[in-house]
């Protein structure tokens, strides 16, 4: 075709992303003139999200109005599990995307009608990766690492462990079981995110999981006061 | 795979960048090597996002653009180690400072302005 030399170049300069940035800056807006704390937990399939989920409304479901979005491709069976503890939770089906984006969200928190929310709590679909990339309005990012899976994982999927404020280490209970080096996975986590908060928990024995829920009323305090 | 989903995106910030009706020939991208998306598979998501569609054959460029890792000792770190974000120094053990790499932009589309020939909308 002749046509090539009729080229015009336009320079863009946008961000790819940006309208997940935009819908995530009105949700962080939307969580600020509602004062709720809004924490976002990626990690594997099987990392314990939901489980430990399970213990902090256990623990903060009297003090604090939590809800939960649960981020899956099928099934409502993590939203039931919240539910049964007597914890509004709404189910957000991905259909076979590896992510939620602020879209999604937005939409789940409208479908939800939580009402008024001292805590959200979103659980990201099962995967180290594509998470990383989308913000959703929250306050910060947890990532969560049982330690069945390794004590390489920090290094193996460094971009999530670089991006998350906290770093918590679920299924402690296992660590007499399994080759699983703690300090070493604690120095990992340190270089790739120097000055985050690394934790320990089990939530079968319940260790860590006041300091986790500490945490939480910590940052909830903080955020109400300025 | 949340390339695809990227992929769509770049096509509709594209799509925004240029005239009605124009085709477009290609589009320049920055992806930065810490921004968590693999280019082999942004590539193959883009094929698909334009197949079938009024941009089929729009080109994809990739710009690669590394992170630069400094070490507050031993200077520049040019030696990398592969698929990995390295916060150490791989000569003395230190903390490396990172710059750049987080890059993910739509940089330009060139296109053409054929409207009347395709669309026969000639006055």
């Amino acid at each position: 075709m002749s046509c090539e030399t009729d080229a015009r170049v336009v320079e863009v300069q946008r961000r790819a992303l940006e309208a997940n940035e935009e819908q995530a800056a009105r949700l962080r807006n939307r969580f600020a003139a509602a004062g709720t704390l809004v924490v976002n937990l990626i990690s594997s399939p099987g990392s314990g999200k939901t489980t430990l989920l399970e213990a902090t409304v256990r623990r903060l479901g009297a003090s604090l109005r939590c809800g939960v979005l649960e981020g899956d491709v099928a099934t409502e069976r993590d939203a039931d599990r919240i539910r049964a503890l007597g914890v509004p939770a709404h189910q957000i089906l991905t259909g076979g995307a590896c992510h939620l984006d602020a879209r999604l969200v937005e939409r789940g928190l409208d479908e939800a009608a939580f009402g008024e929310l001292d805590v959200l709590f979103i659980e990201n679909v099962g995967n180290l990766i594509c998470p990383t990339n989308y913000d959703l309005g929250e306050d910060f990012k947890v990532a969560l690492l049982s330690v069945a899976e390794g004590d390489d994982k920090p290094f193996k999927y460094p971009a999530i462990f670089s991006r998350a404020e906290v770093t918590v280490v679920t299924k402690a209970d296992l660590l007499p079981h399994l080759p699983f080096d703690l300090d070493a996975v604690r120095e990992r986590v340190g270089t790739l995110r120097p000055g985050g908060t690394f934790l320990v928990t089990s939530a079968t024995t319940g260790d860590g999981v006041d300091a986790w829920c500490g945490l939480i009323e910590a940052r909830l305090r903080a955020k109400r006061n300025g | 795979m949340h390339e695809m989903g990227i992929a769509l995106e770049i096509l509709r910030i594209a799509g925004e960048s240029v005239p009605d009706g124009a085709r477009i020939e290609r589009v320049a991208v920055a992806v930065g090597e810490l921004s968590a998306v693999e280019p082999e598979l942004l590539a193959a998501a883009w094929e698909a996002a334009v197949a079938g569609g009024p941009q089929a054959g729009a080109a994809l460029e990739i710009d690669w653009r590394p992170a630069r890792q400094t070490c507050a000792a031993c200077g520049e770190i040019p030696e990398r180690v592969p698929g990995s974000w390295l916060r150490l120094c791989p000569r003395c053990g230190m903390p490396l400072g990172i710059e750049g790499g987080g890059e993910l932009d739509v940089l330009r589309v060139v296109y053409v302005e054929d409207a009347e020939e395709t669309d026969g909308e000639v006055a």
